[in-house]
């Protein structure tokens, strides 16, 4: 774990103690925060209280809410996409590798929802650029080489890789979505098993092999 | 490098504005502060500083002394 992410507690006078356990608290509560009450209505006040810490324990770690925010999603987005690569090898068949991320991607989003509805919600918020445009560096090297690889290969056809994600990982997102609010279009309930998944995944696999 | 936490000073002020961080920032280069901050979009303007050197008591008196509120973040 990350040296900066120790955090902490006074005690007794100036006497400073880490407490691994209170980051960790720290980290949680802060995005079940954002992800309730949005980047907006957050301060460093509410989460003190949500964490029964001071705010001057919080403002030891953070400068300000928006450095809390970045660090915790860069923490985040990296732990979660060294997940997705675990046991993911870049020169295996298409077939074979693109299950593989099918697997780790559901199995760390299911395992993660809080995570996975913060990372979310900081897509569409004026954090994304610093968060997305530096960490993710080696998950998106190994992705991209991965989709190369298939193309050289000649196991699929030569494409963008917006139009490739959007084929290959849009379905599966879309489904943890409908899976998370427990309900789809229209409202209509919605649990996602290992068959839905795994029929969706067939659908996928036949768009993009020749 | 990372700060070593001892060396963290917390306030809880009433820098509010552009203008009063203009103006503070103008003390803390007058006393070679380099390590400062402030939250701005906090309640509490919470002013944050990385010293090895400074006391509590220095920093309320430098900030008091030029118009603002100042005391320990608790």
């Amino acid at each position: 774990m990350n040296i900066h992410l120790y955090l902490f507690l006074k005690l007794k006078g100036s006497m400073r103690v880490r407490d691994l356990n209170k980051v960790e608290l720290v980290k949680q509560k802060a995005m079940e925060l954002l992800v309730r009450i949005g980047f907006e209505g957050f301060t460093m006040n509410k989460l003190a209280k949500e964490c029964e810490i001071s705010v001057a324990t919080l403002y030891i770690y953070y400068k300000d809410k928006d450095d809390l925010i970045l660090q915790i999603a860069k923490e985040e987005a990296e732990r979660m996409s060294n997940v997705m690569l675990e046991d993911f090898d870049p020169e295996v068949s298409f077939e074979v590798g693109l299950k593989q991320q099918w697997k780790n991607r559901a199995k760390c989003m299911l395992e993660n929802k809080i995570t996975s509805q913060f990372l979310e919600q900081l897509r569409t918020s004026t954090y994304q650029e610093e968060v997305y445009g530096t960490i993710v560096s080696n998950f998106k090297i190994t992705l991209g080489k991965f989709m190369h690889n298939a193309i050289k290969k000649g196991e699929i056809n030569d494409m963008q890789l917006e139009v490739y994600w959007s084929v290959a990982f849009a379905p599966l997102y879309n489904l943890v979505r409908f899976h998370f609010d427990g309900s789809s279009i229209g409202g209509r309930p919605f649990v996602l098993t290992d068959k839905v998944l795994w029929d969706t995944f067939e659908l996928v696999l036949k768009a993009l092999k020749k | 490098m990372e700060p070593d936490f001892k060396d963290i000073l917390l306030f809880k002020t009433n820098i509010q504005t552009a203008d009063d961080k203009n103006l503070i920032a103008k003390v803390m280069e007058k006393h070679k502060i380099k390590q400062w901050t402030i939250d701005q979009q906090d309640v509490d303007c919470v002013l944050r500083i990385v010293s090895p050197a400074l006391k509590l008591e220095e920093v309320i008196h430098l900030v008091s002394k030029n118009g603002y509120q100042c005391e320990e973040l608790i």
